[in-house]
């Protein structure tokens, strides 16, 4: 019941999505945006531009995540759908892992399509790609899925523009400084061991947050 | 009606009372009964408020957390107050650590920041604990109060992790307590003397913010009833 609900509500959020476009398309060009305005802000003459890769990517990820998250109710909300698509008969579960995979397939495609524009803007090249991709596909699996609660935690607050990454950002502490740790290692030529430490801490902010978020929604929703 | 918070505040004013003469007989002993220290000089004073600052801060917040989460399982006005009241003080005394801490670590480490783990965690708890206040003062009053209870019982097990990845970032803090730093009795006694004035401070800070929040949520229910006594009045007919 629960996987079912959850593939209907994403259909419809995959139709919307495939209808407008408009979303996705601003988050990759926010996105691309980023990466230009932090080559003006970090790179230096005589100072190899590939050692700035590790920060630019995982901070224009950070940024860019939230441009699809303040818009991942946005549906639900101008319709007034939002009470429906919460009272399901599997609860409100469903609609937030509906919205986390929405979020996780538009931050997935970002991603993709990112990595080798920063690569080539910055000189530089994957030692390890796919312990690279493994951070970042562990990253984004936990950026989605708190995101997709504290955007539904959000939906009637005001200013939660401001508030979202303001409550995000620190969340999401954990995830970005071991995210840049793997890539800078991984950078520098670190074996894989050294990795292992960093790449368990973000499972375990990946298993705490898909555990938890189901929990704490429907606490705050259903009540 | 409950009775919320006694008009004749007794035990709020000797608690008042005590931690005020505590705080002044800290202060009296961090001026004249411990010695400056050898190597660091008078700035090590500072040592006495810093330490038992971020010690009440971690306290407050972790209560704060802890109360969250059961006013999330089950939802009380007494103890959602007495969580947001916490995360208040703790919020407090993150403020406290954050500007004692560099006054210190500009004389020992010649730089008033450094991306150390303590400082860094100290400086994410303030961030944390300020928006999970501020979204509360955001939402409307039934939905802010859940939103900010679920956030802050997030926060407790995800200031864990932060703590494990600044930690393993690496970085170096002074190990005052546990190698032994303070051997001097005059020092001892000075840090037990502060340490508990700090923390009654932060207990006598916790109880005025918790009498505060619980008389806004008897004026609140006091207004819900006037005005459903209004209503009764402009339709004699209903039930009373």
């Amino acid at each position: 019941m629960l996987l079912r609900l959850t593939w209907l509500l994403l259909q419809k959020d995959l139709r919307v999505a495939a209808r407008s476009r408009e979303v996705f398309g601003f988050m990759l060009l926010f996105a691309l945006l980023c990466v230009v305005v932090f080559a003006f802000g970090f790179l230096r003459e005589g100072e190899a531009a590939a050692a700035q890769v590790p920060g630019v990517l995982w901070v224009t990820l950070l940024f860019s995540g939230t441009v699809g998250l303040l818009r991942l109710f946005a549906a639900e909300e101008e319709g007034g759908t939002l009470v429906l698509a919460e009272r399901t008969l599997a609860g409100a579960t469903p609609l937030l892992l509906s919205k986390a995979l929405m979020q996780l397939l538009f931050s997935g495609v970002t991603t993709l399509l990112l990595l080798p524009v920063v690569l080539v803007f910055f000189d530089a090249s994957l030692a390890q790609p796919v312990l690279v991709l493994a951070a970042l596909a562990l990253g984004l699996v936990g950026q989605a899925m708190l995101g997709a609660l504290v955007a539904a935690l959000l939906v009637h607050v005001r200013l939660r523009e401001v508030l979202l990454p303001l409550v995000l950002y620190p969340l999401l502490a954990p995830l970005v400084i071991a995210g840049v740790r793997i890539t800078v290692l991984t950078q520098a030529g670190a074996p894989a061991e050294a990795l292992e430490g960093w790449l368990a801490l973000m499972l375990g902010f990946d298993a705490l947050v898909l555990v938890t978020a189901p929990w704490l929604h429907a606490r705050v929703v259903e009540l | 009606m409950a009775k919320i918070a006694s008009p004749r505040p007794t035990g709020f004013l000797a608690l008042l009372s005590v931690a005020t003469l505590l705080v002044l007989a800290a202060l009296y002993c961090v001026a004249f009964v411990a010695r400056p220290d050898v190597t660091l000089g008078i700035v090590q004073k500072i040592f006495y408020f810093h330490v038992s600052s971020a010690i009440a801060m971690m306290l407050c917040l972790s209560c704060g957390s802890m109360l969250s989460l059961i006013d999330l399982f089950a939802p009380s006005d007494r103890i959602d107050a007495l969580a947001h009241s916490a995360i208040e003080t703790g919020l407090a005394f993150a403020l406290m650590v954050l500007t004692s801490g560099p006054l210190w670590a500009r004389k020992s480490w010649g730089a008033w920041w450094t991306w150390e783990p303590r400082l860094t965690l100290t400086l994410m708890l303030l961030l944390l604990a300020a928006a999970v206040l501020g979204i509360r003062s955001m939402a409307a009053d039934g939905t802010g109060r859940k939103i900010a209870a679920a956030l802050a019982s997030l926060a407790a097990p995800v200031a864990y992790l932060i703590h494990v990845a600044v930690e393993k970032w690496g970085g170096t803090h002074p190990m005052v307590l546990k190698g032994g730093g303070i051997q001097s009795p005059g020092m001892q006694l000075t840090f037990r003397v502060a340490m508990l004035a700090i923390l009654l401070f932060a207990a006598t800070l916790w109880t005025l913010r918790f009498r505060v929040l619980r008389l806004e949520q008897r004026l609140h229910a006091l207004r819900l009833e006037l005005s459903a006594q209004d209503v009764r009045k402009q339709r004699p007919g209903a039930p009373t």
